[in-house]
């Protein structure tokens, strides 16, 4: 079905020339967004593992799980997959809980957390309905064994900075609020989220949503798509094709 | 000046010693243990609690808002004998007002404690963001911790000066508007139903009222300034108080039952029947509103039924909010999201680690030391006068 929708092209390489086009423009004008096609996913966790290697994530903090559902009573049963990113929602419910602008919307929609700035109270974690904030307790793989791994130690480049990670201390980003950004310090040198790059069966669209050349921007205005919770008005900008 | 209130001295005698040196040795080993407690916050940090990532919140921030509301409610009860002119019960009300302060400062330390960059705290200051209630609660914390040390401070001598009686209202108001904004801080949370409701800053205020009588009934039993007419009085407030309460409870949890939506009325049924059922049904319920309500009742005004009753009401208000706290976060947002990824801090259940009941014991252990310590530096045994009355 899909095929008479996308035409049999190479889906990355359209999508990466539609973030090179958006680069080109202005950041408040772009409208970063994702499309899940549920119907595509198997549920390898592939995304998730990428994002976890790309990222480095510490124990406990995960920015894209996928969800398991199975729906309906035997015999009539069916199982689906939903990976869940950070929804980057245009009216964000933890923004405005954030007691010291920590958590802000950049002008290209994507919700950012400043490491720096972020006292870990967790509120914002209360606040997102869609549990997509992670809090960094400060865990290590390598807890409990005789040495700590090299690996652990590496830099973190989220937000274009880097964030080296210092077990057994608070420094940043331990004791903060973690979450999905899409990638942003891959995306500003013209590269997918991870997520989106590992995909097996190319169930993710990625790009601007306000190019209304873009597949991402085609396929959200699919019929088929939805958003999660949308009763509470958050607007998300990650989009599922069911 | 006229003396107003009889003499702790006098009542001293009248007081068993023993329950003050009771006091002191549990604050004195409180804070021992919090002092473990505490080499292990900063040793392991937030890696050896067990709040995380899906219920983000834990014991720590259930203490919090017990006593911060009861310090709230403390302070009220106070800032209302000195409004109201209430001369027989002004001993009382300065003790209330050290014991507002124990308990803010013991609330203060256990969120403090929680943050994930406790050093950080100064942000709340000075990059307030007024978006957020939490950033109007820092601003109000520090002007209430400077009302409360103002207020000990100017009647240390036992004198009340005329504007601490003329203005207390001002007080009195403030706290009102401190005690609803904590229950704001949780209302406004669209993303957990049983939070998301007009009533939760107003259960806050009544809350808040009780805990705080709960907390000035038995201070004022533990010091032996608690008397035959301060007993009564307090007992009739306290059971108006704990009858609002079982009402704001049964309409809240009722209305939500009926209407059957499946967000708001899972939490309630985890309060109710979930893991921890006994929380509610034996800690908050009977011990906290039933068994005092039977002692103010029938207790008709005695010391130690009122001063237990309150103490009972004081101590289980960690098992109310520990019920406001967690089952609203004790639920799957999205279906399938407890298997979707383990780790650490990633699950929906949750029990205080070691680590958290020993700090919280600590905190404690502070409060109680405060109050014992500044029962002395304040002067609040000393014969209490009116400064707008002549000797």
């Amino acid at each position: 079905m899909s095929d008479t929708i996308v035409p049999k092209e190479n889906l990355l390489l359209r999508m990466q020339e539609d973030i090179r086009r958006a680069l080109e423009k202005p950041e408040g004008e772009r409208r970063w967004g994702m499309v899940i096609d549920t119907r595509k996913c198997v549920g390898c966790h592939a995304c998730t593992i990428s994002c976890v290697a790309e990222n480095k994530l510490p124990p406990g903090v995960v920015y894209r799980p996928v969800l398991d559902q199975e729906i309906g009573t035997y015999p009539n049963v069916t199982r689906r997959f939903m990976p869940r990113p950070c929804m980057q929602c245009e009216k964000p419910p933890c923004v405005p809980v954030c007691p010291v602008n920590a958590t802000y919307i950049r002008p290209d929609g994507i919700v950012a957390i400043d490491y720096e700035q972020c006292i870990g109270c967790r509120y914002c974690i209360t606040a997102c309905p869609y549990s997509a904030r992670t809090f960094d307790l400060g865990h290590t793989y390598t807890e409990g064994t005789p040495e700590q791994e090299v690996y652990e130690l590496l830099p973190n480049y989220e937000y274009g900075v880097e964030h080296p990670r210092k077990p057994g201390s608070e420094e940043s980003p331990i004791g903060n609020a973690r979450k999905c950004h899409f990638c942003l310090h891959r995306l500003e040198q013209g590269q997918l989220p991870m997520c989106v790059t590992t995909c097996i069966g190319i169930a993710n669209y990625f790009g601007d949503l306000n190019d209304r050349e873009s597949l991402v921007a085609e396929m959200a205005a699919q019929p088929n798509a939805i958003v999660l919770k949308e009763e509470l008005g958050t607007k998300p900008k990650v989009f599922y094709l069911i | 000046m006229t003396t107003l209130t009889t003499p702790f001295a006098e009542q001293e005698s009248r007081q068993t010693k023993w329950v003050l040196w009771f006091a002191w040795v549990l604050a004195i080993a409180s804070a021992g243990i919090g002092a473990y407690g505490l080499f292990l916050r900063f040793v392991l940090g937030h890696a050896g609690a067990n709040y995380g990532s899906y219920v983000p919140w834990g014991l720590w921030i259930a203490a919090y808002i017990a006593l911060i509301g009861a310090s709230a409610g403390a302070f009220a009860f106070a800032a209302v004998i000195f409004t109201l002119r209430k001369l027989r019960y002004y001993s009382l009300a300065r003790l209330a007002i050290l014991l507002a302060f124990g308990a803010f400062a013991a609330g203060m330390t256990n969120v403090w404690l929680d943050l994930g960059h406790p050093l950080r705290f100064w942000k709340l200051m000075l990059q307030t963001s007024f978006t957020s209630i939490m950033g109007w609660m820092s601003w109000f914390y520090v002007i209430y911790g400077l009302i409360l040390v103002v207020g000990l401070f100017i009647t240390r001598n036992g004198v009340i000066p005329k504007f601490m009686e003329r203005y207390s209202w001002i007080s009195f108001f403030f706290a009102i508007v401190f005690a609803g904004a904590e229950g704001a801080l949780f209302g406004v949370v669209g993303a957990r139903a049983l939070w998301e409701s007009g009533l939760t800053p107003i259960l806050f205020l009544v809350e808040a009222g009780l805990f705080g009588l709960g907390l000035v009934a038995i201070g004022g039993f533990i010091f032996g300034c608690l008397e035959k007419q301060s007993a009564r009085m307090l007992s009739v407030v306290m059971l108006i108080f704990l009858g609002l309460l079982l009402l704001f409870k049964w309409a809240e949890y009722t209305t939500a039952l009926y209407a059957s939506v499946p967000a708001k009325v899972e939490p309630i049924m985890t309060i109710l029947t979930g893991p921890f059922w006994w929380v509610f049904w034996f800690f908050h319920l009977g011990l906290g509103i039933l068994l005092p309500a039977l002692l103010l009742l029938f207790g008709r005004g005695n010391i130690w039924s009122t001063g237990i009753a309150g103490g009972l009401i004081a101590a289980m208000s960690l098992a109310s909010k520990l019920n406001l706290v967690l089952p609203a976060l004790a639920q799957e947002e999205l279906k399938g999201l407890a298997h979707a990824f383990t780790g650490p801090g990633l699950v929906f259940a949750y029990f205080p680690s070691l680590m958290e009941w020993l700090v919280w014991i600590g905190t404690l252990g502070l409060g109680g030391l405060i109050v014992l310590i500044g029962f002395h530096i304040f002067n609040i045994s000393a014969p209490t006068y009116s400064g707008s009355s002549n000797r």
